[in-house]
């Protein structure tokens, strides 16, 4: 055992932390399966794997918010069973979740500084004090950030930048970033990507959870693929590129799917939009759909690609601009409009947003459609109902044994299919879908593209908001870059390539 | 590519049948409890298990039944009507002075009808400024109903003085008085309203959209479900109810005033608790809240007889209360509930091939100091 | 736009304002009084100031609870019920036994001990069970207030002990009014202190600061490593205590033992507590705007009574003024709760 020049023995081969064998279950569902997981001072390491595949909880027992069933956490010559958050900061592991932890209440500099004195077992505090530890933290990585503002005001970028603060105030020796930079722009992504370098250099371990393949190969030394719960493949960045990633994260090869449809040059557009404006959102914003075409939308997050979505459905109406559905003006101005105008929309979010997670599969279905089934005295009328879920649960094949299951018990892809039957089954004109594949299987994947691409041949318009690369090129004939709220470029034909589209958002 | 998908197979008629009869583990858990409690009480007192008194008992259950289901379609959606005792004592108090200006206890009975409607009426524009605040001003239910809970009370002191009103025609004490054959009247009020409830609730395109809104209210958002049309409907709803046990209170004790029924929030909120009602919404079934409805009156009923000491009954609420929602957390925490309902053949089941996820069989109740987070679509908290 | 912000927090007037709009109660307050004032002169007299400070004495001691609790994101509506079973069961006690007949100061000792002990009862529903905690109080509420009439004593108990019965004399200030004189109870000392010591105990100590965390969020508090379990038995039994020290208060001052008043008083607490800039939803709140707050809706009780009000509309207003504030607060806070960090718009090449 060799110290690493910090102080602090390190393990075998130099690692500052080693999880070894964990394992752990959730009632009858495997989470992790004896994995095991070290990391060394200076390094980023990743742990990449889709959604399921037990990132997550692996972070959360090592950042001790749950506890293991099996194998042992070491830090040093000290070896554990579980952990408690308390034990975890105290043993300088600092874990950022996606939703930064932060108290939205409190300032900035007591969102950095509170954690110390709780790792000290402090019983006072002085405001001034705390507020001396952040100055110190902040200068020391070299960000601006104002001290004394509530967390709950701060710019997404800026939280994370207290989130990181925090970390450092706690002389973390190793810091785990939960998908770090799926709410940055590129500028603010090359912010932090600096801030990961000077923490390299002092030697703190870092941990990025992605799936990002690209970000994930630019930044990381090394790279631990979870899938199912069991550690796939772990090695040295060199050892990889994007198709062996891929290959080990989802497990299937890399296939080969048809281009899309060609479309009739003369059809009037199902969907006109002109000038579309919303404050602080987007602005100016003109394209259109026609019948049978996959328009893809990509941009990163935070662009305003959700927020054109979300306002062509009516969620956040938009101040200014036209929305022509079939070459008539239509008015949005909530969601209801939306869906009169013909238009559906299968949102990112699918827990929150998507479907009633508690709720039979019938009623998820029959959400989007009572008006359909009610007659008079708004009496619901059962034959109509029946038929309605019948209908389109057969039509998406969704897999269930009874319509009264509650979607929980449902897999992601088939959660994912319910939602898609709300909206189809009122046969939309226009149907918007926001990151559509994200957290499902690989097969439940190919076969919901497949549906688009039937629906599309039968004259839907289909608008695609993703930032899956491969997932674009494979299935839409445009695709809209988005950035700062505006339309930045458009490819198509011979310039939608994987590439060409990485070069945009770059 | 893809492995033959199951065609969604049509449910067995006998055990839809009985699906339908017995929705809920937790409605056969109250049923087993009223009659456990029955069974206590009738072994404890020799007068309990007589007609007499099962008719005292339905005499006095509606009022509070009926405040029950008023809370029940206020909680569905996630919230939490504080101001209906204030409601129906305004519903009363309006029908009374009609009664008390004009006609008084000769009134005929026409104009009794006349003077119910106008009462409550008048309870459920009460819910239209509940309506308001909660669901255009998104003010919090709690704060909003505190408020109006107090402004209703202050405006029927203000009307009546704080005085009692009397005088009301036998017409009319016949609703809170009389038998139809050997049911009182009010029970068969109780159970009309219990089944309109139902019917609203489960059956209706309101009553499904209370009960999405309630379970999900971003995911009603997106469905297009006007979130702000239901609270209004939800609210009036709650009103409605109200106003009916405030006509109810008056028939049955001659008078009406702007302080009766206070104590009656704590039992219609553990009648609702206890009925199966998730406070946080979503679930609810009538026939759980009539159930406990019931139940708890045997409690009244048979603590009187036993002799304990009248305000004893409040303890046993607050009892039940805590021990009610307790056990379902523990039960929750723990899997009871979910080994307990796996014995239940008629249950649906989910996905096959797909193990149940635990906690399957209903939400987590919320408080501070623990946030239960999903994960969302990208392994994000939620 | 965080640059405009911070430029308008160093501006001292900003910082006038309070974090949580004290300063526009402390105005709505200071109108209100000239307002009366114009209307009946006989408003601006020291009696006013004792009679408002007198009564409202053990309202802002229950009001410190609840604050504590409602920062942490709860709510409770036991207090009440806790205040006046201990206030109620230490006469009885001393009455019966003798026990710190001649001392008060034992009498608020016992009295706090009661407090505490039921405070267990909600610690015990809230941290132990997890239930919500209005459900949790709401059933604590009834169990107190029925074991207190069931088992300690349901009659008004006019006989006071004798230590208790000079205290409740003991004034600190007298003003003389042709209309007749008005007193200050030396109990405002005691009530001064508690403010004082919650005040520090939220800003200057980890278990304030924890109690903030958890109202901002309560998993990001666990995460942190904040006891949370231990911090919600400390704010439970601590209401307790609160609640035992003002129901006896009550008791003192009103000379009579009544075991059915102060339940449903809960309300006017609260509304205090929300009016004072609270956050219904926990993470914000202040001794200051709660302090202010109950004073509002004092002074709109005595100034209703003033301006010719009958006291039957008494009620009526409060509610309205419930409202109205409730809604200014709601419109307020939405107005700043616009989508923040949104968008990152870059200017077009």
């Amino acid at each position: 055992m060799e110290a690493d020049g910090t102080g602090r023995a390190s393990g075998p081969s130099g690692s500052i932390l080693r999880a070894e064998g964990i394992s752990k279950r959730f009632g009858g569902v495997v989470a992790l399966d004896d994995v095991t997981f070290d990391i060394r001072p200076g390094e980023v390491h990743t742990l990449a794997g889709e959604n399921g595949s037990g990132k997550s909880t692996l972070i959360k027992i090592i950042a001790g918010v749950e506890t293991p069933d099996a194998g042992t956490i070491s830090v040093g010559d000290d070896a554990y069973a579980r952990l408690t958050p308390r034990q975890a900061i105290a043993l300088g592991i600092e874990v950022i979740f996606q939703d930064f932890s932060l108290f939205p209440n409190l300032s900035v500099a007591e969102n950095i500084a509170v954690s110390t004195y709780i790792g000290d077992r402090r019983r006072t505090v002085r405001p001034s004090a705390l507020r001396r530890i952040a100055a110190d933290v902040v200068s020391r990585i070299g960000v601006r950030l104002d001290l004394d503002a509530p967390v709950e005001e701060l710019s997404v970028a800026d939280r994370q930048l207290t989130a990181i603060c925090r970390a450092l105030a706690q002389e973390a020796r190793s810091i785990f970033m939960d998908e770090p930079t799926t709410a940055l722009t590129r500028r603010e992504v090359q912010a932090l990507f600096r801030v990961v370098e000077q923490l390299k250099q002092r030697g703190v371990a870092l941990v990025f959870v992605s799936h990002k393949l690209e970000e994930v190969l630019q930044i990381s030394e090394r790279i631990t693929v979870l899938r199912n719960g069991r550690v796939v493949v772990s090695g040295d960045v060199a050892e990889f590129d994007r198709s062996a990633l891929t290959v080990a994260m989802t497990g299937h090869a890399v296939t080969d799917t048809p281009p899309p449809d060609s479309l009739r040059k003369d059809a009037r557009p199902l969907l006109e939009v002109q000038g579309l404006t919303s404050e602080g959102r987007f602005h100016d914003v003109t394209f259109s759909v026609r019948p049978g075409e996959i328009l893809g939308v990509t941009g990163l997050l935070g662009s305003g690609r959700t927020e054109i979505a979300e306002s062509l459905f009516g969620v956040v109406p938009a101040d200014a601009g036209t929305i022509m559905v079939e070459g008539r003006p239509v008015r949005i101005r909530s969601v209801h409009d939306a869906i009169a105008a013909g238009i559906g929309y299968v949102p990112g979010d699918r827990l929150t947003q998507g479907v009633f997670i508690d709720q039979p599969i019938a009623r998820n279905i029959l959400a989007g459609s009572l008006d359909r089934v009610t007659g008079p005295a708004d009496l619901v009328r059962p034959a109509a109902a029946d038929q309605l879920v019948q209908r389109a649960a057969g039509d998406i094949r969704i897999k269930m044994s009874s319509s009264q299951a509650p979607v929980r018990t449902l897999s992601g892809g088939n959660q994912q299919r319910v939602v898609l039957a709300k909206w189809l089954v009122r046969g939309p004109h226009v149907l918007i879908l926001n990151s559509p594949t994200v957290g499902v299987d690989v097969g439940s994947k190919h076969e919901i593209l497949d549906l688009l691409r039937a629906k599309a041949h039968d004259g839907m318009g289909i608008i695609v908001i993703s930032d899956d690369v491969p997932e674009l090129v494979a299935v839409c004939h445009r695709v809209l870059v988005v950035r700062g709220g505006r339309i930045a470029g458009e490819l198509s034909g011979e310039r939608l390539t994987e590439d060409e589209i990485v070069k945009e958002l770059a | 590519m893809s492995a033959a998908a199951a065609e969604p197979r049509r449910e067995d008629p006998t055990a839809r049948l009985v699906r339908r009869l017995v929705p809920d583990a937790s409605v056969v858990r109250l049923f087993v409890l009223a009659v456990l409690v029955l069974i206590v009480f009738s072994v404890a007192s020799p007068d309990f298990l007589t007609l007499i008194n099962f008719q005292s008992m339905g005499l006095q259950v509606t009022e509070v039944g009926l405040l029950s289901l008023a809370i029940m379609v206020s909680m569905l959606t996630g919230g939490i009507d504080l101001s209906i005792i204030s409601i129906a004592n305004v519903a009363a108090l309006v029908t009374a002075q009609l009664f008390a200006h004009h006609g008084g206890a000769d009134a005929g009975s026409q104009q009794m009808g006349l003077y119910v409607v106008v009462g409550i009426a008048a309870g459920t524009a009460c819910g239209l400024l509940n309506g308001v605040l909660i669901a255009k001003l998104r003010i919090t239910p709690i704060l909003a109903t505190l408020g109006t809970m107090q402004l209703f009370n202050g405006l029927a002191i203000a009307w009546t003085g704080g005085k009692a009103i009397y005088g009301m025609p036998d017409s009319f004490l016949n609703i809170g008085n009389g038998y139809v054959g050997d049911v009182p009247i009010p029970v068969l009020i109780l159970l009309g309203g219990a089944v309109l409830t139902a019917i609203f609730i489960n059956r209706t395109g309101r009553g499904l959209r209370i009960q999405l809104l309630g379970a999900n209210e971003v995911a009603a958002k997106y469905s297009g479900l006007r979130n702000e049309r239901v609270l209004f409907v939800t609210y009036l709803a709650s009103a409605f109810l109200a106003s009916l046990a405030g006509i109810v209170i008056a028939a049955r004790s001659a008078s009406a005033s702007a302080d009766y029924g206070a104590s009656y929030l704590l039992l219609a909120i553990v009648i609702v608790v206890l009925g199966g009602v998730n406070p946080l919404g979503g679930f609810g079934t009538v026939t759980g809240v009539v159930l406990a409805a019931f139940t708890l009156q045997m409690v009244n009923t048979g603590f009187n007889q036993v002799g304990f000491n009248a305000f004893l009954y409040q303890v046993a609420q607050g009892v039940i209360l805590i021990g009610a929602l307790g056990l379902s957390q523990l039960s929750e925490r723990y899997g009871w509930a979910s080994r307990l309902a796996r014995a239940m053949p008629w249950r649906a089941r989910g996905e096959p091939g797909v193990p149940e996820p635990p906690g399957a069989l209903g939400p987590q109740l919320r408080t501070p100091g623990e946030s239960h987070r999903e994960e969302d679509v990208r392994g994000r908290p939620v | 736009m965080s640059a405009a912000a911070s430029t308008l927090r160093a501006i001292p007037l900003g910082r006038l304002r309070g974090q949580n709009n004290e300063g526009i109660l402390a105005l709505t307050i200071i109108v209100l009084a000239i307002v009366v004032g114009i209307a009946d002169s006989s408003f601006w007299r020291l009696s006013t100031l004792l009679n408002i400070a007198t009564s409202t004495l053990d309202n802002i001691v229950f009001a410190m609870g609840v604050l504590i609790v409602i920062i942490s994101g709860g709510i409770d509506v036991s207090f009440m019920a806790i205040g006046i079973f201990a206030g109620y069961a230490v006469i009885v006690v001393t009455n019966n036994t003798g026990f710190g007949a001649d001392i008060a100061l034992v009498g608020f000792a016992l009295a706090a001990t009661i407090g505490l002990g039921l405070g267990m009862l909600n610690a015990l529903a809230i941290a132990g069970l997890r239930l919500p905690t209005l459900i949790a109080t709401l059933g604590t509420q009834g169990i107190i207030r029925g074991v207190l009439l069931a088992y300690v004593g349901s009659k008004v108990i006019p006989n006071y002990p004798p230590g208790l019965n000079d205290l409740s004399t003991s004034y600190l200030l007298t003003a003389h009014a042709p209309s007749g004189d008005t007193r200050l109870s030396v109990l405002i000392l005691p009530a001064i202190v508690i403010c004082v010591l919650i005040s520090l105990m939220l800003r200057y100590t980890m278990v304030g600061r924890g109690i903030f965390a958890i109202g901002g969020d309560a998993e990001s508090a666990r995460r942190a490593g904040f006891p949370v379990v231990r911090i919600q038995v400390f704010i439970y039994g601590l209401v307790g205590v609160l609640a035992g020290i003002a129901g006896m208060m009550h008791v003192t001052q009103v000379r009579l033992a009544n075991p059915y008043e102060l339940v449903g008083g809960e309300l006017d607490v609260i509304a205090a507590v929300v009016l004072g800039g609270a956050s219904i939803f926990g993470g914000k709140g202040s001794v200051i705007g709660t302090v202010l707050g109950v004073v509002l809706i004092s002074l709109i009780r005595n100034s209703l009574i003033l301006l010719g009000v009958p006291g039957t509309w008494q009620r009526a207003a409060v509610g309205a003024m419930l409202i109205i504030g409730v809604t200014a607060q709601a419109l307020g806070s939405s107005a700043r709760r616009r989508p923040t960090g949104g968008v990152a718009m870059e200017a077009t090449t």
